[in-house]
């Protein structure tokens, strides 16, 4: 295991370097002159010339992202060059609504493994069909459609949750009271419903092949109990290949989560870079994704680990 | 039972055992029991029609149309699908500003300035198809190039471009197109560029992995014993095996352009007004909710959630039907 733990973090420490060195890239590819734009409006080119210099913006591209690679080290993401606030703290502001947001829609998510698991132990009954044909449907929905469509109904129409803002939290991101709860409804459904179309589809095709598996005849064989054999053996090795799709699928759910709060006006990353986009102000754009990005490395690090501990194929594996 | 009998049986056994259903007739005859990818497929050459149509005509259409016969034909446009011009502001169809209701003349509705929607839903599916095919043929195209080389060669180019592929997952997908988005700046063309660039990965890991599996098989021995070179074993003998997972990611890969493309419209970085775009449109209606345009939002809704869908359901039971593990 310790092996594989080294291993692992030795390709998180290629990939992260990678994904700042993209962003970083980014940054520096933004078409006009940020000496400049520091320097202000009426600045002289002397003036201009002397901010490039201090900001060691004259330097070679490998040093302007060694010294970038320590700013981010120390939490320091450069200021916006729009609004002239510290980058790092508007992320500090609004990664809390980001991530009740996630958490909650992974919580409705994990709905979609006991739906898979009903719909393969009784594949093409009425329930399957109608269960894989909706999941079908919802996967296709992009979240601001169904998002917009559940704040016309249940906010706007019938009147029933808030259909936008975001509640008081204690402890960072659980919701103080009922009525801030209200405020997660809607862009948590809209958000994990999605999800669960995703989940239950994957959790169905593994538990069907689980069960068609050569083991699974011989619990049969040897008399087991239908539960035993299906809670025991099957579902216990079908839910091991979901949780792993569940982790690469996070990805999909950050970035829903980034799009989601613009429908709910959530002031978490996701509304933080739209209002940047607008600006078209790159530094706060870079720094959510850089945000987000590093959230979704590190929540799919601790899948895997979890992965290789409970499944010793993989760890002892390639 | 005589024995002619038993021999045309034994013929016939025969000659079903020499002439097994080819890849594609079997993956045919499997996916029509699939309703839903039937109806995904029926989707699909749908839209294909529609945004050809509207792709090929629509310039000629509406430059006719703008110049003096308009008025001979009323608002009626003779011919072609969309029924009126799709960027024809017309004031008189939104009284107080918020558009108006569908009717027999306007399907469904108008907009804010009087825009028919069904017109500007129809001409929409001419960017969606671009989108599409466009960004998945650039991906395609770099998919299929590195990772086919990569897997076949393996040691240090494998490495390296594995390792590559590996950081590009690393981003939540709509962030990093974002991302090169915002770098670029909004627009059509753009859009191809950053869904077509960032899409290669997927098509690379994909083909990659089919290489290897195929790469040690005999008859590529065969090939390379009479002298065949590197190139030709990969484009001519191993890659043409090892395709159907490939086209479920094309199938899959056009669903997700063609919501991505929806998703940077509606965040305002992708296609710009006046154009006609689902995702455009989505986010032009949806200020306006609140007066009650359920129309403006829904239309262009259904016409993204269906094609969506189309790929999507099409793609999958493509993955089922082309599934050795799943053949009876």
């Amino acid at each position: 295991m310790t092996s594989y733990i080294i291993r692992r973090l030795f390709q998180l420490v290629i990939v992260l370097l990678g994904v700042t060195l993209i962003t970083f890239t980014m940054l520096k590819l933004v078409p006009g002159d940020p000496a400049r734009a520091l320097a202000g409006k009426n600045a002289t080119p002397q003036r201009i010339e002397y901010v490039r210099h201090e900001r060691g913006l004259d330097r070679p591209f490998y040093v302007q992202y060694y010294k970038y690679l320590v700013a981010l080290a120390h939490g320091d993401m450069g200021e916006s060059l729009y609004t002239g606030r510290d980058v790092s703290e508007m992320v500090r502001e609004a990664a809390p609504v980001t991530i009740q947001l996630a958490v909650a829609a992974v919580l409705i998510e994990l709905l979609g493994i006991p739906l898979g698991v009903y719909s393969a132990l009784r594949q093409y009954s009425f329930w399957d069909t109608t269960l894989t044909t909706g999941a079908l449907i919802l996967w296709g929905i992009p979240v601001f459609v169904l998002g917009y469509f559940a704040m016309y109904i249940f906010g706007l129409k019938l009147n029933w949750l808030p259909i936008g803002g975001v509640g008081d939290s204690v402890l960072w991101i659980i919701p103080s009271s009922w009525e801030s709860f209200t405020y997660l409804i809607l862009p948590a459904l809209t958000l994990g419903l999605l999800g669960v179309a995703y989940i239950s589809y994957m959790q169905r095709a593994a538990m069907l092949e689980v069960i068609r598996s050569d083991y699974i005849r011989t619990a049969r064989a040897k008399g087991l109990s239908e539960r035993k054999v299906i809670w025991g053996h099957g579902f216990k090795n079908a839910v091991i290949p979901v949780m792993t799709i569940a982790g690469i699928d996070l990805g999909a759910l950050i970035g829903g989560a980034i799009i989601t709060e613009t429908v709910f006006n959530r002031p978490g990353i996701g509304l933080m870079i739209y209002h940047a986009i607008g600006a078209r102000d790159v530094a706060v754009i870079a720094a959510g994704v850089l945000f987000a990005t590093f959230f979704f490395v590190f929540a799919n690090l601790l899948v895997d680990l979890g992965y290789a501990w409970v499944d010793p194929r993989v760890r002892l594996g390639d | 039972m005589d024995a002619r009998k038993t021999d045309e049986v034994v013929e016939e056994r025969a000659e079903d055992a020499g002439k097994p259903l080819g890849l594609w007739a079997d993956t045919w005859r499997r996916l029509q029991r699939n309703r839903v990818a039937l109806v995904g497929l029926g989707i699909i050459l749908v839209f294909l029609c529609v945004g050809t149509v509207e792709l090929v005509f629509y310039q000629a259409h509406w430059h006719v149309r703008s110049s003096a016969d308009t008025r001979a034909v009323g608002n009626r446009a003779p011919g072609y699908l969309a029924p009126y011009d799709p960027n024809e502001v017309n004031y008189a169809l939104t009284p107080i500003g918020v558009g108006s209701p569908p009717s027999w003349s306007h399907p469904f509705g108008t907009d804010y300035l009087g825009r028919d929607v069904l017109s500007r839903t129809l001409v929409a599916t001419r960017i969606a198809l671009l989108v599409g095919i466009i960004a998945v043929a650039i991906a395609l195209t770099l998919g299929l190039i590195l990772g086919p080389v990569s897997g076949y060669y393996g040691g240090a180019i494998d490495s390296v471009v594995m390792r590559i592929a590996d950081i590009f997952f690393a981003f939540p997908y709509i962030l990093f197109v974002l991302l090169i988005m915002s770098v670029l700046g909004a627009g059509f063309q753009n859009v191809f560029i950053a869904i077509g660039v960032l899409g290669w990965a997927t098509f690379a890991r994909i083909s990659r992995g089919q290489v290897l599996s195929v790469k040690s098989m005999e008859y590529v021995e065969a090939a390379r014993a009479q002298g065949a070179g590197d190139v030709r074993i990969i484009f001519r003998h191993v890659l043409p095996n090892s395709m159907a997972p490939v086209y479920v990611a094309v199938a899959m890969g056009i669903g997700g352009a063609i919501a991505t493309e929806a998703a940077l419209s509606y965040l305002g970085i992708g296609v710009q007004p006046p154009n006609a775009s689902w995702g455009l449109m989505i986010a032009e209606s949806v200020g306006y909710l609140a007066a009650g345009n359920w129309w403006w939002l829904l239309f262009p809704s259904l016409a993204l959630v269906a094609t969506v869908f189309g790929f999507i359901s099409f793609g999958n039971g493509l993955r089922d039907a082309t599934d050795p593990k799943l053949k009876e």
